[in-house]
């Protein structure tokens, strides 16, 4: 069972990524949280980024603590939590979006104590259930993933690793083979938001990252035009990771606005970039 | 890392990567600086002539008869900053510029370690910026106003709940965004390694030398060594000096409005596993993890967490923790002021407090040794406050 579970499931990212290469596309991966701005409206957001041409979906499980987030993401976790949507609920939240789309590849973006407090087994069978491909733990570094590295084996979950251009030469082997799915490139040190900057040499990580793994590589990180998605992809990523940018705009409309704009917004970042 | 600081279940590297090398750096440069007599002869000088080490060790007399156990105080709050963050902030500013680092920042609660990180900056030359919780900066204006005076810019932190857990959540954010020449001073025995075995190094010296005066004044270790508890580093500096040793370290958390209530932040009693600010340790949440906001009288101690080492110390039994609550740390701070004509800060005011219980359950020869952590000016506001509010009870 959790074999044929793992065959499934590994499957979604790598045919995507397989079906990517053959049509000389990126992936485009947007990211929210879920029950933002309200449990509906996320699923609105949803159908927006599928329609727009999203590959692939992140999606955010609220912390009161998102030490490794901007300012646009913190508070959007406290309108989740003070509206009292809790982790069962939003694991429900993710089985409607599963149940609505059967083959995206989704990965949930948490931090570790979420997991730790709902007990690793349970956490990692329960979003399993709920439909998720895979996880990032924004703060568990490589030395930490041995304590969950059985639970998602087991449950055939893809760990989803940062990496940066701090990474040393001796960590990146180590990351890239504790992971699944793709490599999270940042594209420059600090938290998320859409600051406009790049570290001068992304190119240089991105090429140490392909020369010792067979992951794709997805940049994120204060990618909100399509030139900045342009860039990323001729320094060689795989793909973009479009969180704080997208939220901005979902953040602009209001409640009875359509959420069209969000569409049209993600397909000027996903049409192919003709090399 | 060369190690992953765990004490016991409790501890480690819990951080997004991005952080990873600038832990690394602290720890290599700390591994360092503790073997170097040179940095260290550098640390001692400038705790006894600028600081003001060897703190006294006073036998209170009439706290004693009070209390009705030989009362021995170690006198931090006479320490250079009115409080023992003052050692911490000059040994990790001393790293700091051996780091070759330009700026400092730092969080703080009550403000004490930010105008200890204050005064290390300004002495070492170094530009300081503090985050503070908005909150504590309403209840702890004298301190911000000292921080500035001492050149540090002070960040209002206006999210969360806006008190020190927010202020850590703040200076790791700037820290991800400015490695290369930013230099986290973190205040207390907390936070991912190597930061509660680096605190703790700088904090033992309170422990060190009560050892030897208790020794020299009393001739015989005390019976019991009382402590507040808010992330755990002057307890743990004291602790340290009496470990594998017949004498039982008691560590006071702030117990608030009442352990019954939600109006706490007794951690050790209340607190279940958990992982934040880079560790791996007790903390007050709820049932999915999400981090509760805490109470106490004190801004010191007002903190959702503790330091991995006290939660790992209650686990082996080799400290004990008790609590104490805001009216029994007010009626401490009013009966230490009368005896003794000592203002002692409201943190500390809860391991007074717990001493009275422990005399009560003692004899009138048990010796008692309590950390005195801070004095008491920066907390006036705050017990001015309560008087108006209700009729103040002697003790
Ligand atoms: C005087 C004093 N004592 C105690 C504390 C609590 O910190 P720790 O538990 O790290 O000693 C503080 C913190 O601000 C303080 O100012």
């Amino acid at each position: 069972m959790s074999t044929l579970k793992q065959a499934q499931t590994q499957s979604r990212y790598d045919d995507l990524f397989a079906r990517l290469k053959q049509e000389k596309r990126h992936a485009l991966i947007p990211f929210t949280l879920l029950g933002w701005p309200t449990p509906q409206r996320c699923l609105e957001s949803v159908d927006a980024f599928v329609a727009g041409g999203a590959s692939a979906l992140e999606l955010g499980l609220a912390f009161s603590d998102p030490v490794a987030d901007g300012p646009l993401i913190q508070q959007a976790g406290r309108t989740v939590l003070e509206a009292g949507f809790d982790v069962d609920q939003t694991l429900g939240l993710l089985k409607q979006i599963r149940q609505k789309y059967p083959h995206i590849p989704i990965s949930l973006l948490v931090y570790y104590n979420l997991v730790l407090v709902r007990g690793i087994d349970r956490f990692c069978r329960d979003i399993t259930e709920a439909g998720a491909d895979g996880l990032l733990i924004a703060d568990l570094p490589v030395e930490g993933i041995a304590e969950i590295k059985p639970a998602l084996d087991q449950h055939g979950l893809q760990l989803t690793s940062i990496i940066s251009t701090r990474t040393s030469a001796e960590r990146l082997p180590k990351i890239a083979a504790q992971s699944g799915g793709f490599l999270y490139a940042v594209s420059r040190l600090g938290i998320t938001g859409v600051e406009e900057r790049y570290d001068q040499s992304l190119g240089h990580l991105l090429a140490q990252a392909r020369q010792c793994s067979d992951l794709p590589v997805c940049v994120g990180f204060g990618i909100s035009k399509r030139e900045h998605v342009e860039t990323m992809i001729r320094l060689g990523a795989d793909g973009v990771i479009v969180g704080s940018a997208v939220m901005a705009k979902i953040q602009e409309l209001g409640p009875e606005d359509s959420i069209e704009p969000i569409q049209r917004y993600l397909q000027t970042l996903s049409t192919p970039i003709i090399p | 890392m060369q190690s992953l600081g765990f004490f016991g279940s409790f501890g480690g590297v819990y951080v997004p990567e991005l952080l990873v090398p600038a832990l690394e750096e602290v720890e290599s440069a700390f591994l360092e600086a503790s073997q170097d007599a040179d940095f260290l002869k550098e640390y001692h000088h400038l705790l006894k002539h600028y600081a003001g080490r060897p703190t006294p060790l006073y036998e209170a007399k009439n706290l004693s008869k009070r209390y009705g156990a030989r009362i021995f105080l170690k006198r931090e709050d006479l320490l250079h900053g009115g409080a023992h963050k003052t050692n911490n902030a000059i040994g990790q500013a001393l790293l700091a510029k051996r780091m070759g680092k330009t700026r400092i920042i730092a969080e703080t609660g009550a403000g004490q370690h930010g105008v200890a990180t204050a005064m290390a900056g300004a002495l070492l030359g170094i530009p300081t910026e503090i985050y503070m919780g908005a909150v504590d900066m309403e209840r702890q204006q004298p301190n911000v106003f000292r921080m500035k005076l001492l050149g540090a810019t002070v960040h209002a932190v206006e999210v969360g709940s806006k008190t020190l857990k927010d202020a850590i959540n703040e200076a790791m954010r700037d820290w991800v965004s400015n490695l290369q020449d930013t230099y986290y001073l973190l205040g207390t025995a907390a936070g991912p390694h190597p930061y509660p075995t680096l605190v703790r190094f700088f904090q033992q010296i309170i422990g060190e030398e009560a050892h030897q005066q208790i020794l020299e004044q009393a001739g015989r270790l005390p019976d019991q060594v009382v402590a507040c508890v808010g992330g755990g580093s002057n307890a743990i500096g004291i602790f340290q000096g009496f470990r594998n040793s017949s004498v039982q370290l008691v560590g006071v958390e702030p117990a608030g409005l009442g352990l019954e209530t939600e109006h706490h932040g007794a951690v050790l009693a209340k607190g279940t596993p958990g992982c934040l600010h880079g560790m791996k340790s007790l903390a007050l949440q709820d049932k999915d993890g999400q981090v509760r906001e805490t109470y106490s009288i004190s801004a010191g101690l007002d903190y959702p967490l503790v330091g991995p080492e006290h939660a790992h110390l209650q686990n082996t039994g080799e400290a004990v923790y008790a609590s104490a609550t805001d009216a029994e740390a007010l009626a401490a701070f009013h009966t230490l002021a009368e005896t003794e004509g000592i203002l002692p800060a409201l943190e500390s005011c809860h391991a007074l407090a717990y001493a009275q219980t422990l005399a009560v359950q003692g004899t009138p020869e048990q010796i008692i040794l309590i950390n005195l952590s801070g004095r008491g000016d920066k907390d006036l506001h705050q017990v001015m406050a309560q008087q108006e509010g209700a009729p103040h009870v002697h003790a």
